[in-house]
């Protein structure tokens, strides 16, 4: 008999601690974040760090003039990066390089692993378009000195290499190089290193303010009961679960 | 699959005759095909050594120069750009194509391009310019001309962040010395650099390293720095949190330079800490970034124990140890982590225990056999440091064949810095307090350091000596024996006299290791009608350093403990310049400074007159005739109090013996 108390007892306690947890109702919530200013200008500024970013060139100019927002980059240099990274993502890789080379011959000078991806990536589209000769030829001129300087050069070499040994790419086991993925991993890398030579940061600070809201709420979830963004797309404000 | 030597075989042919095409059009006199050509040849090398390799031996760059030079007579923009940034990109990280450039005399027109009204144009001149100034092969900058200092004033006050960049290239490039380093202050370079500080990304990187440069061992300009305005120092701080790890890098090396300049800033244990920390965080970064961190690392650490326990603390030699279990690590970064466990375990037995229990070592020993020689080399520094503990000597640890052979193989490495620091990681290990000397010479070790110790290098000579010397401590008879013979007299004797001071301490403290101990070993200085012993005494009559008069009273000291031949010996060599007129170097080195000196010599006097010894009064009476005893009784109140013993020592056995010839 007595344990059995003791079982309810300890039952109780539990729920207790569960129900002791803070709850706001969505009335308090909307009150409290009323009370936080923002700025406008701040927001647009985010915005049109977005556009920039993203290379939304045309929607970044139109912003501009409606909003009277300056771009922290000549927003002719975006028309630019984007025709690289257009290039990559259709699979011209010789014509992306000489754009890149024309915006600034450093970055490629200056970064063996962007550069070798490049290459890689005119390897791997000659082989798509069956052209065996010239793959070889180019694996032989272009890409094997250097394997010679960098060790992981020479292993994503080799693994490309690969796919000419097989009748059917599409089953292989290194068959995901010739995936459509495998163009736009080049051309984000691309497009980051030519932010990065332009002074500019190679993320969208949008994403990283809407990361830091969900670890709050993750962390505010502990302690509380309240109205949760759960759809961000939506920001709707759920009603707090009790 | 088709077989790849027969397509490549033409391929490559035709590629050749593609490429001299290319050389004729670069050449060609109508515009458009020319500037075709350029860009295609900018393309072609860009990223590409094999490429700029190839095209430098076909003499593309005179040619490319050339170009230059008429377009800007023509003042044609498009081909200024295309030429500049084809000879831009020879320039870049490849020193052959630096040395064709300046060469090809194209910097004074890529100087000139800064002043061109395309804004284009000046990029491509100053990104150009600044690749040749991140090579050695760049001219120097005399910034000491006044002109010179108002152009590189201009360059850093420009609105153009390629051409800012240019001026921060040339300072990190130029500025050496202390009165270039005090020309920069005066110039107000500080100032400037500071307000680059607040500027663009690429601009607080290259201020970050030009101040380091400025500041460096300079505590003027540490000072001027930090006084000249307040926020310049929190600025720098700041910046070691920023976003980008390469300005968190040249933030922390910028701190680093002046905590090390000066003893007044950045002494406080937060910002140490902070430093050790990130420095560690840093090392995680894949590329270049993480490379560097590691030698700023080593300078954070060197000679300083706080900071090698607090790096302790921060579990550093865990974190190296797992940088160093890498696949496939670069040889910077490996250098890098090697060097920055040497420094950590060059103090500190804390450290030592915790590299032993991870057994670090055996990767350590891995690296001896790296095929680039900068690895090489941070592996012996690595061993030295660690095999400077006692405890982990006298277990052994370094007499094994995975240390010993591999070590044994670079003392004829062909790079003599690969040499030199495996003398010093020999010298630490053969020391062993344990019988394990012999696997040392049963791989020919011995024959190898008699061989270096006879070498044109000095330096060479040097740690082969120290060796040697170290090998010689506490050596048994046989190994004495195997050692002395290897050597012989001869050339022992011709090294006490070396040419190098240095080199003279080392073959004297060799010849002390070997005449200590038993009697048996005394007789090898008289080898050879006692050349040995005559070139010692030649020595010590000549030197002027106090640190060969200290091993030389040692090795007489040592000698003068055996029988009275021997002690005979001491005495013929201590008096043999009394009566020539010149100041005998026993009274010399009795009125030295160095106590250490005094008391070796001291010892010497102690060891003659020892009064159970049948000659030990006649030997009084000779050295009161030559005025040692009246010298030594000055001395009873010596300010060292090791001297003021031995002295008390010696006056009481003159007293024994009796001041009976009186």
């Amino acid at each position: 008999m007595s344990l059995f108390w003791i079982v309810i007892r300890q039952l109780a306690e539990i729920e207790a601690m569960a129900t002791s947890k803070k709850v706001i109702t969505k009335e308090e919530w909307e009150k409290k974040l009323k009370d936080v200013k923002i700025r406008k200008e701040d927001m647009n500024k985010l915005v049109m760090n977005f556009l920039v970013t993203e290379g939304y060139v045309d929607a970044a100019e139109k912003f501009r003039l409606e909003s009277g927002t300056e771009p922290d980059i000549d927003l002719a240099t975006i028309t630019d990066r984007m025709a690289v990274k257009k290039a990559v993502q259709s699979g011209n890789v010789e014509d992306a390089i000489e754009k890149v080379n024309d915006l600034n011959p450093e970055i490629l000078d200056t970064n063996p692993q962007l550069f070798f991806h490049l290459q890689q990536q005119r390897l791997i589209e000659l082989i798509r378009n069956g052209k065996v000769e010239e793959a070889l030829e180019f694996a032989q001129e272009e890409l094997a000195p250097r394997g010679e300087e960098n060790q992981s050069f020479l292993e994503e070499l080799e693994k490309t290499v690969a796919l000419l040994a097989f009748e059917d790419v599409s089953n292989c086991p290194v068959g995901e190089l010739l995936d459509i993925s495998q163009r736009l991993k080049t051309a984000s890398e691309v497009n980051a290193a030519i932010l990065t030579s332009q002074s500019h940061e190679k993320d969208p600070k949008l994403p990283s303010l809407l990361k830091m809201l969900i670890w709050a709420q993750n962390q505010l979830d502990e302690k509380a009961a309240y109205p949760r963004i759960n759809d961000l797309s939506t920001a709707k404000l759920e009603d707090p679960a009790v | 699959m088709p077989t790849p030597a027969s397509p490549s075989a033409s391929a490559s042919s035709s590629h050749r005759r593609a490429s001299s095409d290319l050389m004729v059009r670069i050449g060609s006199a109508d515009s458009e095909i020319k500037l075709r050509a350029l860009r295609e040849l900018k393309n072609q090398i860009i990223g590409n050594r094999t490429k700029k390799l190839f095209f430098l031996k076909l003499g593309a760059v005179p040619a490319v120069s050339c170009a230059l030079a008429e377009a800007q007579a023509q003042a044609q923009a498009d081909l200024l750009v295309q030429s500049a940034a084809a000879l831009g990109s020879f320039a870049c990280g490849f020193d052959a194509g630096v040395r064709a450039v300046l060469d090809s005399g194209a910097f004074s027109n890529l100087i000139a391009l800064l002043s061109f009204p395309d804004d284009k144009v000046v990029d491509a001149g100053a990104r150009s310019l600044r690749m040749i100034y991140q090579s050695k092969l760049a001219p120097k900058y005399d910034f000491l001309q006044e002109k010179n200092m108002e152009f590189l004033l201009s360059l850093l006050n420009s609105e153009n962040e390629t051409v800012t960049g240019l001026g921060a290239s040339i300072i990190i490039h130029s500025c050496e010395t202390v009165v270039e380093q005090k020309a920069l202050c005066h110039a107000g370079v500080l100032k400037k650099l500071t307000s680059l500080l607040e500027g663009s990304p690429s601009q607080k990187d290259a201020s970050l390293e030009s101040l380091a440069t400025i500041i460096k061992k300079n505590p003027e300009a540490a000072s001027k720095f930090v006084s000249e305005s307040r926020r310049a120092l929190s600025s720098v701080i700041d910046l070691s949190k920023d976003r980008n790890p390469r300005t968190r890098l040249l933030a922390c090396m910028c701190l680093i330079v002046i905590r090390n300049t000066s003893p007044y800033y950045l002494q406080e244990i937060g910002i140490k800490t902070k430093l050790v920390y990130l420095l560690l965080e840093l090392l995680d970064d894949p590329g270049q970034v993480g490379e560097e961190a590691s030698f700023a690392f080593s300078s954070l650490l060197a000679q300083k124990e706080d900071l090698q326990k607090l790096a302790f603390e921060a579990n550093a030699i865990d974190k190296l140890h797992n940088h160093l279990q890498k696949h496939l690590l670069q040889p910077r970064r490996y250098q890098g982590i090697l060097l920055a466990l040497a420094e950590l375990c060059s103090k500190l037995e804390s450290c030592r225990s915790r590299f032993f229990y991870l057994e670090v070592l055996n990767l350590v020993a891995d690296a001896l056999t790296h095929e680039v020689a900068d690895v090489r080399t941070a592996a012996c520094i690595c061993l030295r440091s660690v095999s400077r503990s006692i405890k982990s000597l006298s277990a052994g640890c370094f007499m094994k064949e995975m240390i010993v052979i591999p070590l044994v193989r670079l003392l004829h490495d062909p790079s003599t810095s690969v040499q030199v620091a495996a003398l010093g990681a020999v010298s630490n290990i053969v020391v062993d307090f344990t019988t394990a000397k012999s696997t040392f010479l049963q791989c020919g070790g011995l024959k190898l350091l008699v061989q270096l110790s006879k070498s044109m290098d000095p330096i060479l000579r040097l740690n082969a000596l120290w060796g040697l010397r170290n090998l010689m401590f506490l050596a048994d008879k046989t190994c004495k024996k195997g050692i002395f013979f290897e050597l012989t007299a001869p050339s022992l004797s011709s090294l006490i006299c070396d040419p190098e001071p240095s080199v003279q301490e080392q073959a004297l403290a060799l010849v002390r290791n070997l005449v200590d101990g038993c009697l048996d070993s005394i007789e090898y200085v008289f080898a050879e009608d006692g050349i040995i012993l005559d070139a010692i005494g030649r020595q010590l009559q000549s030197t002027s350093k106090a640190e060969i008069g200290i091993q030389g009273m040692y090795v007489l000291s040592n000698i003068a403990s055996g029988n009275e031949f021997h002690k005979e010996a001491v005495m013929h060599q201590l008096l043999l310049h009394v009566n020539n007129g010149t100041q005998a170097f026993i009274l010399k080195f009795l009125q030295s400074n160095d106590s250490q000196l005094r008391t070796a010599t001291i010892w010497t006097i102690i060891n003659l007159t020892f009064p159970s010894s049948p000659g030990a009064s006649s030997r009084v009476v000779k050295l009161r005739n030559a005025g040692i005893v009246s010298q030594i009784k000055t001395m009873v109140n010596d300010p060292c109090v090791d001297v003021k013993l031995r002295v008390r020592t010696a006056l009481g056995q003159f007293m024994t013996i009796g001041d009976g010839s009186t």
